[in-house]
C-alpha cells in the first residue's frame, strides 16, 4: 500500500511519566516528615490541605475530565461528615470502619444526583444539583433526632485499635488516604473510564457512536466523585470535631469548584496544587490589616486571567511539556 | 454477511421534511456513495442509522435487528461505526490514547480493579496497546502514536478518526465527507487505503460526498437524495447520466 | 391570604427578575455566568447612595448618574477581566467574576463598612393600590413595570439594531458573527456594558425594599440563576416568569408546607421541572449541526 504522507519530526511528544513519578515521591516523603517542623495550627492547616486535595481529585474526575458541573459536593462532603461521625459516635462503629461506609452510602446518594443531571448541561446542571445540595444540606438540619440539626454535633476525638487518634495520628490518615486516592485518580486518568470520560466531554455524539454507555459513565464520575468527597467529609468532621450543616453550604461547593479550575482543569497535580493554594493563601494574607478578602479575591482574578488553565497547567506548559 | 437496510424512512424537525419514505439497503463488502446537494438529508440518514436522530417513521435493520429502536451507544456495538465531517477527539491526549478509547469495549474491566490497577487490567491494556499499534501501521501513522493529537494536521485527525472505528469490530462503516479538508496526495491515499480495508475486515461502506470523481472512483452504487427524497439509485455512470440528478444539482449550482 | 402571597411573592420574584435579566444578557452573548453581577449591582447601589446622602443629589439625579456608573464599571471588568480570557475555557473566566465577586464586597466594607443603611425610595410612602380587596404595594407596581421596560428594551435592541443583531450573532455562532462583521470583543463589552446597567437599576430598587449593606445581592444572586434557569436562560421573557414562579412558590411552600423546608421544597419543584425540561420552560434548544 501508499505509505501515508511523511511525517518525520512532529513536535510534542509526551515525555514518560518518571519525572511525574519522583515529584510525587518527592512530594509525598516532604508530606511524612513535616509534622516535626510545624506547631498545631500548621499542622491543622496541612491536614486541611489534605483533606481538600481529597475532594478535588474527586471534583476534578467530575468536572476536569467529564466535563459536569457540580455545585453539590459541599452537601456531599457534609452527608460524608454527618454519615463517619453518626456510625462511630452513635452506633458505635470502629473509625476505620464507618469512615468508608459511611462513604459508600453517600456514593449512592451522588449517584441519585447523577440520575437527573444526565439531560442537563452547563448552568441549568449547575442549578440542579445546587438544588441538591440545598435540599441534601436541609434534609440534616430538619433531621433532628439523628444529626442534631442546627445546633451541631460535638465529637470525641476518634479511637483506631483502642488508641486515641490525635493530631499527629489524624493527619497521617488523611495523608494515606490521600496518596491512596492520588493513585486511584491517576488509574482512572489513564485507563478506559478517564478516557471515555474525556471524549464525552469533548463530543457525547462522538463517543456514543464509538459505543460508549454515556448515562453508565456519568453516573459512575458522579459516584466515585462523591466517594472521594465523603472520604475528605469523614476525615473532615474529626479534624474540626463540631459539625455542623450550616458549614456545608453553596459556598463551599464555590470553595471546591475554585480549587480544581486554580490548579487546573482535568489534571491530577493541579488538584493538589489547588488545595494548597485555597488553604494557604487566605492565611498568608491573614496579617494584612482589613483585606484579606480583597487580595484573595485579586490574586484569584490574577490567577485566572494570567493562568487560565490554572497553576499546574501553567507550570507544565513552562516547563516545556504537553 | 450482513444487510443493513433502511425501511421507508421520514424524518421531521418540526414541520420540515427532512427525509420522505427513503428505502434502500445493501450488504456487506459494497460501497455505496450517497449523494444529493446541500440540505438533501444526507447527514440526517447517516444520523438515523447511528441511533442519533429517531425517524418519525419507517425503521433502519441490521439483519434482524431493528437499530431504529435503539440509541447510539447500543448501534455502535452492533458494528456501526461512524466517522465524522469534522473528527471529534481529545485533542491533548496522543494519538494512541485516542484510539484506546475505541478499545473501551473489548477492554471490559471493572471500575475497582481499574482504580486498582489489578495485574489483569495492565494485561488487557497491553492487549489493546497492540490492536492500536497494528491499526496505526494499517493506517501509516504508526510514526505519530505518542503525539499529542492538537500538534498534528487535518489529514491525520481524520485517518485517526477511522481508526477508532476499524477498533470496534464493525461490519458497516458509515463516512461523512471524509475528504473535505484533504489535499490530493491524501486523497489517493485514502480511496487506495478504503478498498484495502474493505477487502480485508469485508465490511460495508456507506460514504456521503460531493467529490463526484472520488465518488465514482471508490462505489459501486450511488444513492442519490434530493429535497428528503430518493431521486436515483444504480451505478455511478447511469445515475450521473440520470436528468433528474443533473437537474438538482444544476438547481444547486444556479442558486449558489 | 393566599392573594396576599402571591402578591408578596411576585414582588420578591421581580427582585430575582432584575438580577436574572442583568445576568442573562451577559450570559447569552459571552457564555460566562457573571457571579460578580450581584456585587456590580451592590456597589452601583452604593454609588447612587453616596450621591444622595453625602452629595445630596435629588433622587432621580442620582439614578440616572448611578446608572451610567453602571455601565462603566460593566465595560471596565469586561476589559480588564474578561477579554484577555476570551478563547479559555468557560470555567476559568466564571472562577475570576468569583474572584471578582469577593474583590467587589471587600472594597465595599472597606469604604462603607459592614453596617446597614436604609436606602430612599420615591414610591416607600404611597398608599398601596387595592385590587380586588388584596393590597397590592406600589414598589412592587413600580419594580414589574420597571422590569417589563427593562425586557421591552433589551428585546427590541437585540431585534432591531444592527449592533443588537451582531451580538445575537455572536451568541450564536462566532464564525457567522465574524463574517456579519461584528467583533466579538466590542459585542462582549457591550453586553457586559448593559449588565452592569440593568444590574445597577436592580440594586437601587431591591435596595429600599430590604436594608443597604455589604450583602445586599448575595442571597438574591443565587435566586436569580434559580428562576431564570426555571423559566429558560434563553428568553428573556421566560427569565423573568420564571422568577416570578419562583417567589410565589417560596411564599407559598413557606406558608404552607414548611418555614424552613420551603427553599428545599422550591428547588425540587426546580429540579423536577428541569427534568421535564431540560431547557427551562421557557427556553429552546440551541439547534447545532452535528
Amino acid at each position: 500500500m501508499t505509505n501515508a504522507t511523511d511525517i518525520a519530526g512532529l513536535p510534542g511528544r509526551r515525555s514518560s511519566h518518571g519525572s511525574e513519578l519522583v515529584l510525587a515521591g518527592l512530594g509525598v516523603a516532604l508530606a511524612c516528615v513535616a509534622p516535626f517542623w510545624l506547631n498545631g495550627y500548621g499542622l491543622y492547616l496541612l491536614t486541611l490541605t489534605a483533606i481538600f486535595a481529597i475532594v478535588a481529585l474527586g471534583l476534578n474526575l467530575l468536572t476536569g475530565y467529564a466535563g459536569q458541573i457540580s455545585l453539590c459536593h459541599a452537601a456531599l462532603f457534609g452527608v460524608g461528615a454527618y454519615a463517619t461521625a453518626l456510625l462511630t459516635s452513635k452506633a458505635g462503629w470502629p473509625y476505620l470502619v464507618s469512615l468508608p461506609v459511611g462513604a459508600l452510602l453517600t456514593t449512592a446518594i451522588g449517584a441519585a444526583v447523577a440520575v437527573p443531571a444526565l439531560r442537563l448541561k452547563n448552568l441549568y446542571l449547575a442549578i440542579a444539583t445546587l438544588g441538591f445540595g440545598v435540599v441534601l444540606q436541609k434534609t440534616i438540619f430538619e433531621w433532628r433526632s439523628l444529626t442534631g440539626g442546627g445546633g451541631g454535633l460535638s465529637l470525641a476525638p476518634p479511637t483506631i485499635a483502642g488508641h486515641e487518634l490525635g493530631a499527629t495520628g489524624l493527619y497521617y490518615l488523611a495523608l494515606a488516604f490521600l496518596v491512596l486516592g492520588l493513585w486511584g485518580a491517576w488509574n482512572l486518568s489513564r485507563g478506559r473510564t478517564g478516557r471515555a470520560l474525556r471524549l464525552i466531554k469533548e463530543s457525547e455524539i462522538a463517543a456514543a457512536s464509538l459505543g460508549i454507555h454515556i448515562a453508565r459513565y456519568k453516573v459512575t464520575a458522579f459516584a466515585v466523585s462523591a466517594f472521594y468527597t465523603a472520604i475528605a467529609g469523614g476525615l473532615f468532621a474529626y479534624l474540626v470535631r463540631y459539625i455542623n450543616p450550616e458549614s456545608f453550604n453553596v459556598g463551599l461547593s464555590i470553595g471546591f469548584l475554585s480549587m480544581i479550575v486554580i490548579g487546573g482543569l482535568g489534571t491530577i497535580g493541579g488538584s493538589i496544587v489547588g488545595a494548597l493554594f485555597y488553604v494557604v493563601v487566605p492565611e498568608l494574607l491573614r496579617g494584612i490589616k482589613d483585606a484579606p478578602g480583597l487580595v484573595f479575591g485579586v490574586v484569584l482574578v490574577m490567577v485566572m486571567v494570567f493562568m487560565p488553565q490554572g497553576l499546574w497547567g501553567m507550570a507544565r506548559r513552562f516547563l516545556g511539556r504537553r | 454477511m450482513g444487510r443493513l437496510a433502511i425501511e421507508n424512512v421520514s424524518v421531521d424537525f418540526g414541520g420540515v421534511h427532512a427525509l420522505k419514505d427513503v428505502s434502500f439497503a445493501f450488504e456487506s463488502g459494497s460501497i455505496v456513495g450517497l449523494i444529493g446537494p446541500n440540505g438533501a438529508g444526507k447527514s440526517t440518514l447517516l444520523n438515523c442509522i447511528s441511533g442519533i436522530t429517531r425517524p418519525t417513521a419507517g425503521r433502519v435493520r441490521l439483519d434482524e435487528a431493528v437499530l431504529s429502536e435503539r440509541n447510539a451507544s447500543s448501534v455502535a456495538g452492533l458494528g456501526i461505526g461512524r466517522v465524522f465531517q469534522h473528527p471529534e477527539l481529545v485533542l491533548d491526549l496522543s494519538v494512541r490514547e485516542n484510539l484506546m478509547i475505541a478499545c473501551h469495549r473489548s477492554l471490559g474491566y471493572g471500575l475497582v480493579s481499574e482504580l486498582l490497577m489489578v495485574p489483569s487490567v495492565w494485561r488487557r491494556e497491553r492487549e489493546a496497546a497492540g490492536r492500536v499499534a497494528d491499526v496505526l501501521r494499517r493506517l501509516g501513522i504508526a510514526d505519530s502514536a505518542d503525539a499529542e493529537v492538537r500538534n498534528l494536521p487535518y489529514g491525520h485527525r481524520k485517518l485517526i478518526d477511522l481508526g477508532r472505528a476499524l477498533l470496534m469490530d464493525i461490519g458497516f462503516l458509515l463516512l461523512d465527507e471524509p475528504i473535505a479538508g484533504l489535499n490530493d496526495p491524501e486523497i489517493a491515499h485514502l480511496t487506495e487505503l478504503l478498498f484495502e480495508l474493505r477487502r480485508e475486515f469485508g465490511f460495508g461502506i456507506l460514504v456521503v460526498e460531493h467529490n463526484m470523481p472520488f465518488v465514482s472512483r471508490l462505489c459501486e452504487r450511488l444513492v442519490v437524495l434530493d429535497l428528503g427524497q430518493l431521486i436515483a439509485d444504480g451505478r455511478p455512470a447511469d445515475v450521473l447520466g440520470d436528468a433528474r440528478v443533473i437537474a438538482s444539482y444544476l438547481g444547486e449550482a444556479a442558486d449558489a | 391570604m393566599i392573594a396576599n402571597l402571591i402578591v408578596g411573592g411576585l414582588a420578591a420574584g421581580c427582585l430575582y427578575a432584575m438580577v436574572a435579566i442583568a445576568i442573562v444578557i451577559v450570559l447569552n452573548i459571552t457564555d460566562i455566568a457573571n457571579f460578580a453581577q450581584g456585587e456590580m449591582a451592590m456597589l452601583t447601589t452604593f454609588f447612587a447612595y453616596w450621591l444622595l446622602d453625602d452629595l445630596g443629589l435629588p433622587w432621580w439625579q442620582a439614578v440616572a448618574i448611578a446608572a451610567v456608573f453602571g455601565l462603566v464599571q460593566g465595560v471596565i471588568v469586561q476589559q480588564v477581566i474578561i477579554r484577555p480570557l476570551i478563547g479559555s475555557p468557560v470555567l476559568s473566566a466564571i472562577i475570576a467574576t468569583l474572584g471578582l465577586n469577593v474583590v467587589l464586597n471587600s472594597v465595599a466594607g472597606l469604604i462603607w463598612g459592614h453596617q446597614t443603611y436604609t436606602f430612599p425610595s420615591p414610591f416607600a410612602f404611597s398608599a398601596p393600590f387595592h385590587v380586588g380587596g388584596v393590597a397590592v404595594p406600589v414598589t412592587s407596581v413600580v419594580n414589574i413595570a420597571v422590569g417589563l421596560a427593562i425586557i421591552l428594551g433589551m428585546t427590541l435592541f437585540l431585534r432591531a439594531t444592527w449592533t443588537g443583531m451582531g451580538m445575537r450573532a455572536a451568541s450564536q455562532n462566532q464564525t457567522v458573527a465574524r463574517l456579519m462583521g461584528v467583533s466579538i470583543t466590542k459585542s462582549s463589552a457591550i453586553a457586559w456594558g448593559l449588565g452592569g446597567l440593568v444590574g445597577g437599576i436592580a440594586g437601587i430598587l431591591v435596595a429600599p425594599a430590604v436594608f443597604l449593606d455589604t450583602n445586599l445581592m448575595g442571597a438574591l444572586l443565587i435566586k436569580a440563576f434559580a428562576g431564570g434557569v426555571l423559566g429558560g436562560l434563553n428568553s428573556l421573557i421566560g427569565v423573568f416568569l420564571g422568577c416570578l414562579a419562583l417567589g410565589v412558590a417560596e411564599n407559598l411552600t413557606s406558608a404552607y408546607l414548611s418555614p424552613s423546608f420551603g427553599e428545599a421544597i422550591t428547588f425540587l419543584v426546580i429540579i423536577a421541572v428541569l427534568i421535564v425540561r431540560p431547557e427551562g420552560v421557557f427556553g429552546h434548544v440551541k439547534v447545532r449541526k452535528a
